[in-house]
């Protein structure tokens, strides 16, 4: 938890720096704070995961770790990826959900907005962020976002050249589908 | 109230059958005794709820243009009635008939049942018939009820589930029946149909209590009447969702404030900051910073606006003025009270 902590103050320091003036001792203290209420929303948010009982979607802590998180999506029905299941991160800042967390695919995935490294282009992962959304609905988007790219900004420019021709599409989500074990 | 009909009814009965007198008696005494409380607080809500499900129950669903006007009349009929209580009869054909509805078992009963106030009795037909039901439930069954009474409950535990999903619907179809029962009343101008017809519609309640004598058991039948019952006295606090999910726009008030006892504790209260999921105080609920109407703490709040400054819930700025008040939260909440403060001086 405290490594988790301080890689993430080096990653975020315009907020950091505010909030936590000179003195150590408060620093510390306003830290253990705010790792308090990251942790109790993110247990909170788990519960209401579970409890949801969406279809498709699913996420877990890993091991010891509650700030990463993996996830997993099914492709939706009568889309090109029908039938897959894609593997995600999810790695939370210790500011969340003041920012987001930051999201990529594991299992590789063909998609005109997302990049080889599964990066994920998607706006409310980035600018429309708001500490509203949780997981589930991240999740949720980018189930979503499967099925409905955005082409015009496209991170891999193949997949969005195919994406008109559908079949073709389909064809070459299933020859590059590696699902994880 | 309705707690001193039951001893003065339940001891000359009991007192008959001498030998396990005392044993039963302070068994079904404690039941009925909570019972009645409960009963009576029941009718507190009803008598709350009514006024605002009088005005509502046009509006809701389910009911149309007739009911209208039969609720009406009957609060014209029942003020009548409360002048002089019982008959009134042949005045007009069709009041008539309302009176002949309403007066046999809803009044007496709730005057039974001391059901004092007189909003009572300008209440919907659902409310007086649940009242009334609660009150002969304590007073007119008392004989046979004693001896099952924890049995009662026993078998009612089953149909507790059920009834709490019936009672919705069997309330929502009160009113649909009724219309079809007035209009059966106009048909028939018989006075013995009518007093069939009057019987039949004035309460399940009084039918129920027939069956349960007739059969030495109490069924599940009327659940609109019964459910209630041991759904009150005994119900655990994990069913109340149950009423919760299956609650009908129409009942589903009524049925929030009978939770409030029990479910809304657990359903309503706990509420969270969406954001860093801690319980809302009471300054926090009455905080709403954006027009939107999204809530959160003022902690959360306090770090928006160190930031982006916009609303999670809406993506809008938050606006100037009100992030000036929030620089100074402790100064704002000061301020706040002493207008309302001030304003509670001038009014006295």
């Amino acid at each position: 938890m405290a490594t988790m902590n301080s890689g993430n103050n080096s990653n975020t320091p315009a907020t950091a720096a505010p909030v936590m003036p000179s003195p150590k001792q408060t620093q510390t203290t306003a830290k253990t704070v705010d790792t308090q209420s990251v942790l109790k929303r993110l247990q909170s948010e788990l519960m209401a995961l579970m409890m949801s009982g969406d279809s498709g979607i699913s996420a877990f802590p890993e091991e010891d770790n509650i700030f990463c998180w993996k996830g997993t999506i099914t492709g939706s029905k009568d889309t090109v990826f029908e039938g897959t299941e894609y593997k995600l991160s999810l790695s939370f800042p210790a500011d969340y959900p003041f920012k987001p967390p930051k999201v990529k695919f594991e299992t590789g995935c063909f998609h005109p907005n997302v990049d080889v490294y599964g990066n994920i282009c998607l706006d409310i992962l980035q600018d429309k962020w708001s500490s509203a959304y949780d997981v589930r609905t991240i999740l949720i988007s980018i189930q979503s976002l499967l099925g409905e790219p955005n082409i015009s900004s496209p991170l891999n420019t193949q997949a969005a050249a195919l994406w008109c021709n559908q079949e073709e599409y389909r064809k070459m989500v299933e020859k590059l589908y590696k699902p994880s074990v | 109230m309705v707690s001193d009909s039951i001893p003065k009814v339940s001891i000359p009965i009991a007192s008959s059958n001498p030998k396990d007198f005392a044993k039963k008696k302070r068994a079904n005494r404690s039941a009925k005794l909570k019972q009645s409380k409960l009963d009576a607080r029941r009718e507190q809500y009803l008598s709350q709820v009514k006024n605002k499900g009088l005005k509502e129950e046009p509006n809701t669903g389910g009911t149309h243009g007739s009911a209208k006007n039969v609720a009406n009349e009957r609060e014209r009929l029942i003020e009548k009635l409360q002048i002089k209580p019982i008959g009134e009869e042949d005045n007009e054909g069709s009041l008539n008939h309302y009176s002949d509805f309403d007066s046999p078992t809803s009044h007496t009963s709730s005057v039974l049942g001391g059901n004092d106030s007189g909003t009572n009795f300008t209440g919907s037909s659902r409310g007086s018939s649940s009242s009334s039901s609660s009150g002969g439930c304590c007073s007119g069954s008392v004989s046979e009820e004693d001896e099952e009474a924890e049995d009662d409950c026993l078998d009612d535990w089953e149909a507790v589930a059920d009834a709490l999903a019936a009672t919705d619907k069997k309330q929502e179809q009160q009113n649909p029946s009724l219309d079809s029962h007035f209009e059966r009343n106009e048909n028939m101008a018989h006075m013995s149909s009518r007093q069939e017809v009057s019987e039949r519609q004035g309460s399940g309640i009084d039918r129920s209590k027939q069956e349960c004598n007739d059969r030495g058991l109490t069924p599940r039948p009327p659940l609109s009447c019964r459910a209630w019952r041991p759904d009150d006295t005994f119900r655990p606090s994990g069913l109340p969702n149950l009423s919760k999910q299956h609650s009908f726009p129409m009942n589903s008030e009524r049925h929030c404030r009978r939770d409030s006892v029990w479910g809304c504790k657990t359903l309503a209260t706990p509420m969270l900051c969406p954001i860093c999921c801690e319980d809302l105080d009471y300054t926090d609920t009455s905080f709403l910073p954006c027009s939107c109407g999204f809530r959160l703490c003022l902690f959360c709040h306090k770090k928006i606006l160190e930031e982006d400054g916009r609303c999670p819930g809406c993506r809008k700025q938050y606006n100037q003025e009100a992030v000036e008040r929030e620089a100074t939260i402790d100064g704002g909440r000061l301020t706040i009270r002493l207008a309302r403060s001030c304003s509670m001086i001038s009014r006295s």
